[in-house]
């Protein structure tokens, strides 16, 4: 069944595939490795019990319920009472705390007697998800006491409790997160980045690969076996990478929804088509970018920035609408933009395939595109130059 | 001659032939000061719209209402939400959140203007799509500023009109007030700026050194067993490494300078420190980085095996830095490792000093961690130099 034509190639693809541990390590070793890495490192979902102080002038039966009230919470840790504001500002500076609540002098006898003492928190921002959470968890507290404060009171005219209530808090929106109700880091950052990682290991793969024939002065040989189509030598040379690279990729897809339970509202086999043409279409960009600059070191040196800057550009955290038109394109042009634009869909949301049509046509253009490019890669194996 | 001077001869010989090796070197210069320089500036241009503004929401409106139709414009008039379209029902909304068109919904119940008017509370559910949670968090901040301030409106017409009933009180009995430190705008750039910057000039100087390791290691397997004579032989092993560490380090200065300095002024990033005190901790931080290089320098086989086995572990280390799910909630194993990293303390002294104004003193754990893993990796390298040494010395006698 299989063409003589192609069994010389292939055979070669899978001899030069095994004969270095370096492939093995940055196809099959890398991915996964990185893919438990993140499970791992990112295990509690949720970054709970953020260190944080307090600065308690008052020392208060109040001021006590307000440090249960900051400790009760899953969000953050008191770890330490501090003596003043510049004690607590300089345990923020070297690290200690992300975050401190003071409490004022007088704080309780202020607050029952009405003359509107203040409730301040400091939060250091600069580590964005720690500063965030304990932002959240101190602005809870401190608006949950106001409102007993102010209720205590109202109830205390003779008001009816829930009127109070309502008095406070005349409307209440309620956010309601779809998909990822616990606003979980793993999930949202695992199905993103291991995608994006995997491409970049899969196009440095394709143009080490292919380079090096040009690099040892080997690809005349490699076309000659090959009976000199350039289409016939790279079947056989990125075949059996295709096949490791799709083992691997459906491993990750396994490793994240089944071992680790990330929602998977609609189809498995979308989710698995989709990985298999990310696959594809990343092998092709960095076929595409070996094919116009047929020199390892500035191939490898192309793919390594788009392969970095996909972390940023693919917009997975921080909006693709919100960055400036010129750089927002280059979104478009990379594979794991598309991927990712499917998981939302299929995965997250669990929306119909229809949706995604676009995203999965898009992906089937890289080879296209790729195809194209061809000639130059051929011209360059008939005459390999090696430039360090 | 005495040994001393001797050694320091050596050191200045390690140090030129270094210095020479690079400068001749395009890719390793591209490496070293293009890498740089140029990242900073797209970071910053993907980055520099630093908040998410203007995220459309389509509104279910089952009330139609005046007051429904005023909670719609407050939520548009924030800087964060921008109405879409109204939506007859739940479903053609969840189409058009499907579509991509908005990314929230929010629907507001039949007997909300009831509510208002009565002086219940009404709840109004808001749906927010997860993709990003970056959007999630701005609708969530958008929609608590908007009740609070709903709150204050309503609760002052129901106060007055209230009349006789009205309590004793005038506004709230408690102040809140928050304080913002570091990156005072919440803006993404000035967040992550500070902290990627200080990876770069890791990982940048990492993969020039392994590139050179790898043209090294092709060079000896050409020329072997000849003349592996190039570097180790005549140079005791502690000179060479020292030499060659000098040379990255020196050739690293500007680029720090630049990196940590001009970057954050231009872009009007977060800026207070005291530019002696993250200087300073930069010199054990590129040693370390230098030694941590070198001794993976001695593992690339190829010049261009440096892609394969560095680039990838900068997705890693970023991780690790505790830049973005932080040191105190990794577990233990990934915690140690991450100590084992420079660009983690790096990132944290660095951070800072830069966004926080701390000065080294109040560094001082980032700072000694440094000096203790230049010294480590320093002893590692030396290791290994004296090892594989050894081997050659075996091979050639063979």
């Amino acid at each position: 069944m299989l063409s003589p034509a192609l069994k010389g190639p292939l055979l070669r693809g899978i001899r030069s595939l095994a004969s270095r541990k370096m492939y093995i390590f940055a196809m099959v070793a890398v991915p996964l490795g990185v893919t438990l890495f993140f499970l791992t490192l990112m295990g509690e979902g949720l970054p709970l019990r953020t260190p944080v102080g307090i600065v308690d002038l008052d020392h208060s039966q109040m001021s006590r319920q307000v440090t249960r009230a900051l400790n009760a919470g899953e969000l953050l840790e008191i770890r330490h009472d501090y003596e003043s504001y510049g004690d607590a500002m300089e345990a923020v500076r070297r690290g200690d705390i992300f975050g401190f609540f003071v409490i004022p002098h007088d704080f309780q006898r202020d607050a029952i007697g009405g003359d509107t003492p203040t409730l301040s928190f400091c939060t250091n921002m600069t580590y964005f998800v720690p500063g965030t959470l304990s932002f959240k968890g101190f602005k809870t507290v401190a608006v949950t006491t106001a409102g007993s404060v102010v209720k205590t009171t109202l109830v205390g005219t003779g008001m009816a409790d829930d009127t109070a209530q309502s008095l406070l808090q005349p409307v209440v929106p309620q956010v309601n997160p779809i998909g990822n109700p616990w606003t979980n880091y793993n999930i949202y950052l695992t199905n993103s980045f291991m995608p994006a990682l995997l491409q970049l290991m899969i196009m440095l793969v394709t143009i080490y690969s292919i380079s090096f024939e040009i690099k040892e002065g080997t690809s005349v040989e490699w076309l000659a076996d090959a009976r000199g189509s350039i289409i016939r030598a790279l079947l056989g040379k990125l075949l059996p990478q295709t096949a490791v690279f799709l083992a691997v990729g459906m491993c990750i897809l396994g490793m994240l929804f089944g071992f680790a339970h990330f929602p998977l509202h609609g189809s498995v086999w979308a989710m698995a088509l989709a990985m298999a043409l990310l696959v594809v279409a990343s092998q092709a960009m960095g076929l595409f970018f070996v094919s116009i600059l047929p020199n390892p070191r500035l191939a490898l040196s192309v793919a390594s920035l788009t392969g970095i800057l996909t972390f940023s550009i693919a917009a997975f955290s921080f909006p693709v609408e919100s960055m400036y038109g010129p750089v927002a394109i280059f979104s478009y042009i990379l594979p794991v933009r598309y991927y990712f634009l499917i998981y939302v869909n299929e995965a997250l949301n669990g929306v119909a395939l229809y949706y995604s049509r676009y995203y999965f046509a898009a992906l089937l253009v890289f080879p296209l595109v790729a195809s194209t490019m061809l000639w130059r890669l051929k011209r360059a194996c008939m005459k390999p130059v090696y430039v360090p | 001659m005495n040994g001393i001077t001797k050694w320091f001869i050596q050191l200045g010989k390690a140090f030129r032939q270094e210095m020479s090796t690079v400068i001749h070197d395009a890719g390793v210069l591209l490496f070293f000061i293009g890498l740089p320089v140029l990242y900073p500036l797209v970071y910053t241009a993907i980055y520099n719209p630093e908040e998410v503004r203007e995220i459309p929401f389509a509104v279910v409106d089952h009330c139609r209402s005046a007051e429904s139709r005023r909670l719609v414009r407050q939520a548009d008039a924030t800087s964060a939400m921008k109405l879409y379209d109204y939506a007859p029902d739940m479903q053609s909304a969840r189409a058009l959140m499907a579509e991509g068109k908005v990314y929230g919904i929010m629907e507001i119940p039949s007997d909300y203007s009831k509510c208002i008017m009565t002086g219940r509370q009404a709840t109004v559910p808001f749906y927010a799509e997860m993709s990003l949670l970056l959007r999630y968090r701005a609708f969530l901040s958008a929609l608590t500023d908007l009740q609070l301030h709903i709150t204050q409106e309503v609760t002052a017409g129901r106060l007055a009109s209230a009349g006789a009933a009205a309590p004793p009180i005038s506004g709230l009995p408690i102040n809140t007030q928050a304080n913002i430190l570091g990156d005072t705008q919440q803006g993404f750039a000035s967040f992550i700026m500070p902290g990627i910057v200080v990876l770069i000039l890791q990982q940048s100087m990492v993969l020039g050194i392994c590139l050179i390791g790898g043209t090294a290691a092709e060079r000896r397997r050409r020329n072997a067993p000849l003349a592996y004579s190039t570097d180790m032989a005549s140079n005791g092993p502690m000179a060479t490494i020292l030499g060659k560490a000098l040379c990255y380090v020196v050739f690293y200065i500007p680029v720090t300078i630049y990196i940590l300095h001009y970057i954050p002024t231009w872009f009007d990033l977060p800026h207070i420190g005291n530019p002696a005190d993250y200087l300073l901790l930069m010199m054990p931080f590129l040693l370390a980085s230098a030694f941590f290089g070198i001794m993976l320098g001695n593992l690339m086989r190829q010049r261009e095996d440096a892609f394969i086995y560095i680039v990838f572990t900068s997705v890693v280390f970023l991780f690790l830095s505790g830049l973005t799910w932080p040191r105190f909630a990794m577990p233990g194993l990934w915690h140690a490792l991450a100590g084992a990293i420079p660009a983690t303390w790096g990132v944290e002294g660095f951070i800072r000093i830069n966004s926080n104004g701390a000065t080294l003193a109040e560094s001082s754990e980032p700072f000694l961690w440094l000096w203790g893993l230049a010294a480590a990796y320093l002893a590692a390298c030396y290791a290994i130099a004296r090892i594989t040494a050894r081997g050659r010395r075996a091979n050639r006698s063979h």
